[in-house]
């Protein structure tokens, strides 16, 4: 800011203004907050401010029990849950070296992509929302309301389902619920038809997106974007393909990529990616085996918490540390990174063991909060209308961001 | 882009018409909530209650503290005194938290009898925060207003049969089911 601003009135027009934006927004999809520096309407820079949500979630864990860190993790990317149980569960299998039944898995694989379309609708609604589609937003939620129909059916929560385990899935799914999954395909392929006869040719939307937020390949890489943030810039790059879990290797899919990676493509990425879940949800129903959903191995819902931090307060210092060092190693110790392909990007969960039932440290490798920090290259000399359509193309959920 | 046919005939925006046309003259999708309601779906993590069996009149639970070692927002407080005779615990005060409560499942989940249980009732708000701290008599209220509404003859929870896990991981009280035959049962309010 000038300091000479009060004595010496500038021209409005050729001065730096700054403007907060949110974090009470609409279009910043939660509690993100923007610190502008405009000219005139052309946004010179921008400096996100996170953290609003921030509810210390890798913390939490460490006081949790395996299984009971499962819920904290419906908490990360809040519409596409399963995905995020899914990455959860995955790090802890690796680790201790738990292999789930067929079964388990390709249920595993087919609630994930569902809940990848789920996202992705939502993604969608509020993109063409921000941009000023308003039919879009009301299609597109009559679809996800039908997922989540299916979630509850599944496993009787909505949102938070909590329905992947460790080892494999809580429980298996009803033979009506797989047909009416089944059903509901060609319906979803239509209406993806649907959306991209509302939006691909329309005028505006294309006066909106194309050129909007242009990143390229090895500037995308160099951020760290990953998901269709990056795939729209031409990089073929899916942790499904490359780093494959659960029944992924079985089904076949493509992977869908832009060219000039710009809010066009991605959205064009997305609704492509849209097809290629159908498609595996095809696979997995048709290739369903039979048997049991969860392995044997998974450790039980109210396992003991092991050694570390048991009753700490009960023991002198001394007695407290030969506790520790006699306490019964139930699970393997070491570390491990792995990820899975959430809605947003890469997922990945970091895991450090030292052998008692509750995880030494859980890091979260969040693709949101690795996206909001490319906002100020891609919204650099764009005005504050294409800012919105920026923010909307990252598809970033605050949530998983601040975690 | 601004010379092609599709931008000067004007087919992009007609393509969409036509589809909000189509739309239009389809079923609207809506549910007006307060006047019509959807139909629950059985298992829905819903309000908790106490399961009452109907021989007994007694509730299920037999205070083995397994739930309110379970709860991830460690929402469940439990009292009981040990029979000095028999030497079995009996319960003497359950208190859960509906405002911490995550709606996760696991005690309904890990509980060897089916004695705590998520009901399907969807639909309930208290004045204070002491109208949402449930005790053992409200919970079992809970259990009798939801029998009320059930229109079948038995009551089984999804979480109870656990389809599809190995008989292994269940309790043995588990393996061979537990519904609760609620044919019978006196509804007080």
């Amino acid at each position: 800011m000038p300091e000479n601003r009060l004595s010496e009135p500038e021209d409005p027009f050729f001065s730096v203004l700054e403007l907060q934006m949110g974090p009470q927004h609409p279009s910043t999809h939660g509690v993100l907050k923007l610190h502008l520096k405009l000219e005139g309407e052309r946004i010179v820079d921008c400096d996100p401010v996170v953290g609003f949500l921030h509810r210390g979630l890798e913390k939490f864990a460490e006081n949790f029990t395996y299984p009971q860190v499962l819920p904290l993790t419906d908490r990360l990317d809040y519409i596409s849950a399963m995905n995020n149980n899914t990455g959860y569960c995955l790090v802890i299998e690796r680790l201790f070296g738990i292999e789930p039944p067929p079964r388990g898995k390709y249920l595993r694989t087919m609630v994930c992509e569902l809940a990848r379309i789920a996202s992705h609708l939502l993604w969608l609604a509020t993109h063409a929302l921000d941009i000023g589609a308003m039919t879009v937003f009301l299609y597109c939620f009559r679809e996800r309301e039908q997922i989540l129909n299916f979630f509850e059916e599944i496993c009787g929560a909505r949102l938070t389902v909590s329905y992947p385990r460790i080892g494999g899935v809580r429980m298996d799914i009803e033979e009506a619920t797989l047909e009416k999954v089944y059903n509901f395909l060609p319906e979803m392929e239509r209406r993806v038809d649907e959306y991209e006869g509302l939006l691909s040719e329309n005028r505006i939307w294309l006066e909106r997106t194309v050129g909007v937020g242009v990143i390229t390949a090895e500037e995308a890489l160099a951020y760290g974007l990953t998901g269709p943030s990056l795939r729209g810039s031409g990089m073929p790059y899916y942790v499904r393909k490359h780093f494959p879990y659960d029944a992924y290797p079985e089904v076949e899919f493509e992977v869908p990529v832009g060219k000039n990676g710009d809010t066009y493509d991605r959205y064009k990425c997305r609704l492509q990616e849209m097809r290629q879940s159908i498609r595996i949800i095809r696979q997995c129903l048709e290739k369903l085996p039979e048997g049991e959903v969860v392995s044997e191995l998974t450790p039980d819902l109210d396992m003991m918490p092991g050694g570390r931090m048991l009753k700490a307060e009960a023991f002198n210092e001394v007695a407290f540390i030969s506790f520790l060092q006699e306490a019964k190693e139930t699970f393997p110790k070491g570390e491990l990174y792995s990820a899975v392909e959430g809605a947003k990007g890469e997922l990945g969960f970091y895991l450090v063991s030292d052998g008692s039932g509750r995880p030494y440290r859980l890091h979260i490798r969040a693709p949101s909060f690795i996206h909001v920090s490319a906002l100020p290259k891609l919204a650099k000399n764009h005005l504050i209308a294409d800012l919105v359509a920026i923010i909307g193309t990252l598809d970033i959920v605050m949530g998983e961001c601040d975690r | 882009m601004r010379f092609s046919p599709t931008y000067l005939l004007f087919k992009d925006l007609v393509t969409g018409l036509l589809i909000t046309l189509r739309t239009f003259l389809r079923k609207p999708v809506t549910v007006r909530y307060p006047h019509e309601k959807v139909q629950v779906i059985p298992s829905f993590r819903g309000r908790h209650a106490m399961v009452v069996d109907t021989e007994t009149g007694k509730s299920r639970c037999v205070a083995c503290l397994k739930c309110s070692v379970v709860c991830p927002s460690r929402c469940i407080k439990i009292e009981y005194e040990v029979d000095e005779k028999t030497g079995e615990r009996r319960l003497k005060e359950y208190i859960l938290e509906a405002l911490r409560c995550v709606y996760c499942g696991y005690c309904e989940e890990v509980c060897p009898v089916g004695a705590i249980v998520l009901t399907e009732w969807f639909e309930y708000s208290g004045r204070c925060r002491e109208d949402l701290i449930f005790n053992l008599e409200k919970l079992v209220q809970n259990w009798k207003e939801h029998v009320a509404k059930w229109d079948k003859e038995v009551y089984e929870n999804k979480y109870w049969v656990l389809k599809g896990v190995p008989l292994k991981l269940k309790p043995a009280s588990r393996r061979i089911g537990l519904s609760v035959k609620i044919k019978g049962v006196k509804v007080h309010g």
